[in-house]
């Protein structure tokens, strides 16, 4: 291990089953010894390095919430203990077994055919297969609903016409579910590597998430056989079921960014000597580092109730809504206090601080921005939707 | 088939600071891991299993709280689980381990032990001996790489003059080295599988240590150390570490 001491003030451990401990345990110690001596190499290149593809499924956390096909049926609690240890590790980590379970498996466990379930979800729980999830177009984030890729039936198989934007995994998967507009009803379409008419260009020159592939997926008269459409849903119901889960996940993934820098923020407080003593002796550190304190803890509580609510199937989309925007708001602010901390320090990929500042504004950002997650908690409160102005 | 066993220890984290508390060691608040050169011991057996066939037991000696090293330890494979555990036992001295320990080896039949070095808390190193002596099995200490055969065992063993490969036959007990092999890691398939494990415990086990322990206390503080600064101080630094530390 590396030292790592992950911050629980209020004994969440003493909550989880012995088997989510040893899950966590087991996708920890994996981070420590494979993700943190490689992870600002990774950055640097630009690269998802493809031997964690090979371990995330050898250790079998991909889809882990899933039953059947291959999957475990983990607990929720579970998957979010994942998803904070890979995400301790880094942002980038995290969305590669987000999109993966919850993105590009989910889709085709709830909606596919039997067919479709026993043919991709085995692979995909192994890694051998990756997974990419398309809804967000170049003009229409916040605004799915409006997309503009369509799918047209041309009697033997369908043609899919459009791109996609901001795409996980896109350049490295072998297959992709991808959103389109059939007869003006948003339908969900497998679409593989290699057919006819995709394309996936990968999207250079991030600040953000550089240890992650992020791509176009690009639709030219491209060929659809009949059997790779989802039969079991229509509408943005697909999406955003699946947008639960991976919000759901991030819930619990920035705390494991925000463990990270606060473990060391304190590290460095506690030997970084100044005016002949430590940093961390000065109240106004002191103050820093309680507020840091103060915010993980509510926020592993929120999720921690959050977890049980979804294994209790007692939740609303919008209490995920708050919770991931809550935790990467958490995340992010605490990852510029710790900068602040480190000092000029704080810059340098010595440290783990600014590569997670950088990765959660994009966090911020993916899976409903913290604006849109604000109006669906408005709509709730209110019961006035303010996404359009068709009031 | 071979039945194979390995010894586990639970320890304190080799990361975790130590408080010694009215004169006993505080370990209320410490994390508790498999001693890691028993990982090494783990991953033997396993090995041992898949080249020629049988069943591996994981072994341990303590309370209900040491069953998490067992399961660990199911979670990356082992078959069977024994934990030995007398509630009249408190303090135990390494004749009453090896003698425990020697006697669930016999219950279950094995024919070859596998052992870490040494234990990362006592550093004794004398658990695989001792459990050797008392079976009358010949024991192999320090074993950086093994080849399996199915009544037999080639083993490498660092010496003064370089490393000698030593060939056995079992019944033998190996104590395991760093370097000896790579420990797999455990899966979500196999941590279900050890959420459901049972673990046999053996309770009537006779053993009963030949000293008793008087009381603990911590190392004496190391000296501060002192800082020079100027280059006018060279000399000096230089003098005191050749003539006082020794190091040049």
């Amino acid at each position: 291990m590396d030292g790592y001491e992950a911050v629980d003030f209020y004994d969440i451990e003493s909550q989880l089953t012995e088997e989510e401990v040893m899950i966590r345990d087991m996708v920890r110690e994996w981070v420590s010894e494979e993700v943190i001596p490689n992870i600002e190499q990774a950055c640097r290149d630009g690269l998802f390095p493809d031997k964690w593809r090979v371990e995330l499924g050898e250790m079998g956390v991909l889809g882990a919430p899933l039953k059947g096909y291959g999957c475990p049926g983990l607990s929720y609690i579970a998957y979010g203990l994942i998803c904070q240890e890979l995400e301790r590790g880094d942002s980038g980590l995290r969305s590669f077994a987000s999109v993966q379970g919850s993105l590009a498996m989910y889709p085709i466990w709830d909606f596919g055919s039997e067919e479709q379930k026993n043919h991709y979800l085995p692979k995909m729980a192994t890694g051998e297969w990756v997974g990419c999830f398309g809804l967000t177009e170049p003009d229409y984030g916040s605004n799915p609903g409006d997309m503009i890729t369509r799918a047209t039936d041309e009697g033997d198989h369908y043609l899919l016409n459009g791109a996609k934007m901001w795409i996980t995994n896109g350049t490295i998967a072998d297959l992709a579910v991808v959103w389109a507009k059939l007869d003006g009803v948003i339908r969900g379409f497998i679409v593989e590597k290699g057919d006819e008419g995709f394309t996936a260009p990968e999207m250079k020159g991030k600040h953000s998430l550089k240890a992650s592939v992020t791509s176009e997926l690009v639709f030219q008269d491209c060929k659809i056989p009949k059997d790779r459409i989802l039969p079991n849903v229509k509408g943005l119901r697909g999406p955003f079921s699946c947008l639960n889960n991976a919000r759901y996940g991030i819930s619990w993934g920035a705390i494991g960014a925000a463990q990270a820098c606060f473990h060391s923020a304190k590290e460095y407080a506690l030997s970084r000597i100044q005016f002949d003593h430590p940093i961390a002796s000065y109240q106004l550190v002191q103050n820093k580092l309680s507020w840091m304190l103060r915010e993980i803890t509510k926020g592993q509580l929120l999720a921690l109730d959050l977890g049980k609510k979804k294994d209790d199937g007692n939740w609303i989309p919008e209490h995920i809504s708050l919770a991931k925007m809550n935790n990467v708001d958490m995340a992010l602010e605490i990852a510029r206090i710790a900068r602040d901390i480190h000092g000029a320090n704080g810059i340098l990929d010595e440290y783990c601080i600014m590569r997670h500042m950088a990765n959660l504004e994009s966090v911020k950002t993916y899976e409903g921005t913290h604006d849109i997650h604000n109006l669906i908690l408005g709509r709730w409160i209110t019961g006035i939707q303010s996404f359009t102005r068709e009031i | 088939m071979v039945e194979i066993a390995v010894l586990i220890k639970q320890v304190p984290d080799t990361s975790a600071k130590i408080d010694v508390r009215d004169g006993i060691v505080d370990l209320s608040s410490v994390k508790w891991i498999t001693s890691p050169y028993d990982e090494f011991a783990i991953e033997a057996a396993l090995q041992h299993k898949e080249s020629v066939g049988g069943t591996v037991t994981a072994i341990t000696l303590g309370p209900e709280s040491s069953e998490k090293s067992l399961k660990d330890a199911k979670a990356i494979g082992v078959d069977n689980l024994v934990r030995i555990w007398n509630d009249g036992w408190s303090y135990m001295d390494s004749n009453a381990v090896q003698s425990a320990l020697s006697q669930a080896v016999s219950n279950i039949g094995a024919t070859v032990v596998y052992c870490g070095k040494s234990a990362a808390d006592t550093g004794a190193g004398s658990t695989g001996p001792g459990v050797a002596q008392r079976l009358g099995w010949p024991s192999l200490s320090n074993i950086v790489g093994i080849k399996y055969e199915s009544e037999s065992l080639e083993v490498t063993q660092p010496g003064p003059n370089g490393q000698s490969i030593i060939g056995v036959n079992l019944p033998a007990l190996i104590s395991c080295d760093k370097g000896m092999n790579e420990p797999r890691r455990a899966n979500v398939r196999g941590i279900m599988m050890a959420k459901k494990a049972t673990i046999e415990v053996l309770a009537d086990i006779h053993s009963n240590s030949t000293i008793s322990m008087v009381g603990h206390s911590s190392p004496p503080e190391k000296p501060p150390g002192k800082k020079f600064e100027g280059a006018e101080n060279v000399p000096d630094v230089v003098k005191l570490l050749r003539d006082e530390a020794n190091i040049i």
